[in-house]
């Protein structure tokens, strides 16, 4: 395989613990049956192919159901997202992107199968071990999510507040680097509605960065910003993990920092994904690489992935 | 028969979700887990202070006025002008300042935390809390029963002293048919110093109501700015009946068998 991670280093290979079996994806070999009431028409398009991505899964769905009253949203869904690089989670909208999110962290549960994040299963951890693991999370928010009866540098400090046991200057020191960072240094004393709607997202990043989570999450970063502010974002988190993934290299520490990100926009997808996962009507189409999904000669991968209306995914 | 049901189940079902998340909350202060964020505890304990301390004695202290009055030209009509205190001791500190009492909590304080859990639940701020390892409930409604546990004691015996000293100045200093001392021997005469403690437990169990309700509306808020709004009203009619029946229920039970009135028969 070709092909390189944001780091710029090959991807096979690399494993983190240098044994092949960890390789192993989420590779099917028998076609799965439809969910129950759909017919088989309806996931033609669904290879369920999965192309090696050289690395171990930090998450994990298996065979995961959820449903919102008669709304079936995830539909036995199996996926995975390789540790150390920026995974793209792809699909239509209302096809179970953000609540993919929220399973990951807890936030929602199955109502069957299973959801493991680092190989420890979410539904069934105890409510002080689920704390625990979220502290292995970041999630920035749609809109940032800022707490709005706070100042952008006491959101960005209230994790490190709250968990560590820093000075109010070592707290002021990351704080500080991590605004600068996402260029918002200078904003510092502003409430979150002060912000436009692009720096609540960086101020969000900001905050979810703080403590070094070994996975972030991303929740439709591109949403609402203009596409001049989307290609900066996408190349900020593409620099942010590169950084994040010299410093856990330097640090040995056990897991690379794994980025995921939920989104539509193809034009995101092509420059910040490492690997790509195309969510539709609640399953995986494909899963992959991304420049083996770029290739992927699926119609419905073809389609979505160049942004045309010809193809199986129509306005129903 | 089974629409006949449909409705008193759907209350008995979010009454029992009340109760279950009430629970919860108590529990995070039993167990002591609150006490990780005593910080924000303090920090409620003085919003509470500066935003609803003075606006809950005002209202006590028209009610208190209003009794005086009331009673003082009752007891004129009826030929005994020096019992116009009868009103305060009894009126005052049984029934109408725990009930202004949680009128103003539930209008001021209980609409105030659905609206602020409401708006963060909808935003997706209680999420962020929970991502960052942080119980929403521990975080935003146990420091917050705590914070009022610690406040409102002090700020409900000094709502009983803007009560009394209104009903005082309205009977005394206004009306004038009774001196200062005829006034007070009436007025201790009818109140034993249990008649506080008692008052206190009910205004305090109206409090703890309230704020548990608020929080439970407003954490469990949907459907965007439209849904915060309907959970503040909900809130407020629930707690508005439930400040009643705390009235009254502690009415029975306190003085139920009093010798003097035995309202309980």
């Amino acid at each position: 395989m070709s092909f390189e991670d944001s780091e710029g280093t090959p991807i096979a290979g690399d494993l983190a613990d240098g044994s092949p079996a960890a390789a192993a994806g989420p590779e099917l070999t028998t076609r799965p049956a439809p969910p129950p009431g759909a017919s088989e028409e309806e996931y033609a398009n669904h290879s369920y192919k999965v192309y090696p991505s050289g690395r171990r899964n930090v998450v994990e769905f298996d065979n995961t159901y959820k449903s919102f009253g008669r709304n079936q949203i995830l539909r036995g869904l199996t996926m995975g997202i390789p540790e150390g690089m920026v995974s793209m989670i792809l699909g239509p909208s209302g096809t179970g992107k953000s609540v993919c999110i929220k399973h990951m962290v807890g936030l929602l549960y199955p109502d069957s199968g299973d959801v493991r994040v680092q190989g420890e299963s979410v539904p069934d951890m105890p409510d002080e071990q689920l704390f625990e693991m979220r502290k292995k999370f970041g999630l920035l928010f749609q809109d940032g999510a800022l707490f709005s009866s706070m100042n952008l540098y006491d959101n960005v400090a209230f994790p490190l507040r709250q968990h560590t046991e820093k000075s109010e200057q070592e707290i002021e020191e990351i704080v500080m680097r991590r605004l600068t960072e996402v260029g918002l240094g200078y904003s510092r004393d502003k409430l979150p509605n002060e912000l436009s709607g692009g720096m609540r997202k960086r101020a969000g990043f900001a905050r979810a960065l703080v403590l070094e989570p070994d996975i972030l999450l991303f929740d439709e970063p591109d949403s609402g910003l203009d596409p001049v502010r989307t290609a900066l974002l996408g190349e900020l988190i593409l620099e942010i993990h590169r950084e994040m993934m010299e410093d856990a290299k330097a640090q040995k520490k056990p897991y690379l920092p794994t980025f995921a990100v939920v989104t539509h926009d193809i034009m995101s997808a092509r420059r910040v994904a490492d690997y790509i996962n195309v969510l539709w009507r609640g399953r995986i189409v494909e899963a992959g690489p991304a420049q083996d999904m770029l290739n992927s000669d699926n119609p419905f991968i073809r389609q979505f992935l160049a942004g045309e209306s010809q193809g199986p995914l129509t306005m129903d | 028969m089974d629409d006949l049901f449909a409705v008193p189940r759907g209350w008995l079902e979010s009454f029992g979700e009340i109760v279950k998340f009430c629970a919860r909350i108590l529990g995070d202060i039993a167990s002591l887990r609150v006490f990780k964020y005593f910080g924000e505890v303090l920090r409620q304990a003085g919003i509470l202070i500066v935003s609803s301390t003075l606006v809950i004695w005002g209202l006590v202290f028209i009610i208190g006025l209003q009794c005086g009055i009331e009673g003082a030209y009752f007891d004129r009509s009826v030929g005994v002008p020096a019992y116009a205190g009868v009103f305060a001791a009894w009126c005052d500190l049984r029934e109408l300042v725990p009930l202004c009492f949680g009128y103003m909590m539930a209008a001021k304080v209980g609409t105030g935390i659905v609206a602020e859990i409401g708006s963060m639940r909808i935003s997706d701020e209680i999420d962020a809390l929970e991502v960052m390892g942080i119980s929403g409930v521990t975080f935003l409604c146990a420091t917050r029963l705590l914070g009022s546990m610690l406040v409102l004691p002090f700020v409900y015996l000094c709502s009983i002293g803007a009560g009394f000293f209104a009903s005082y100045l309205a009977v005394v200093q206004q009306i004038g048919d009774v001196s200062s001392g005829g006034y007070f021997l009436i007025f201790w005469q009818f109140q034993n110093p249990p008649d506080v403690l008692y008052s206190l437990i009910k205004a305090m169990a109206m409090a703890i109501v309230i704020v548990l309700v608020g929080c439970y509306y407003g954490y469990t808020a949907t459907g965007g700015p439209v849904g915060v709004g309907t959970a503040t009203a909900k809130s407020m009619v629930f707690n508005i009946v439930s400040v009643h029946v705390i009235g009254m229920l502690g009415t029975q039970l306190f003085w139920g068998a009093n010798p003097r009135a035995p309202i309980g028969g």
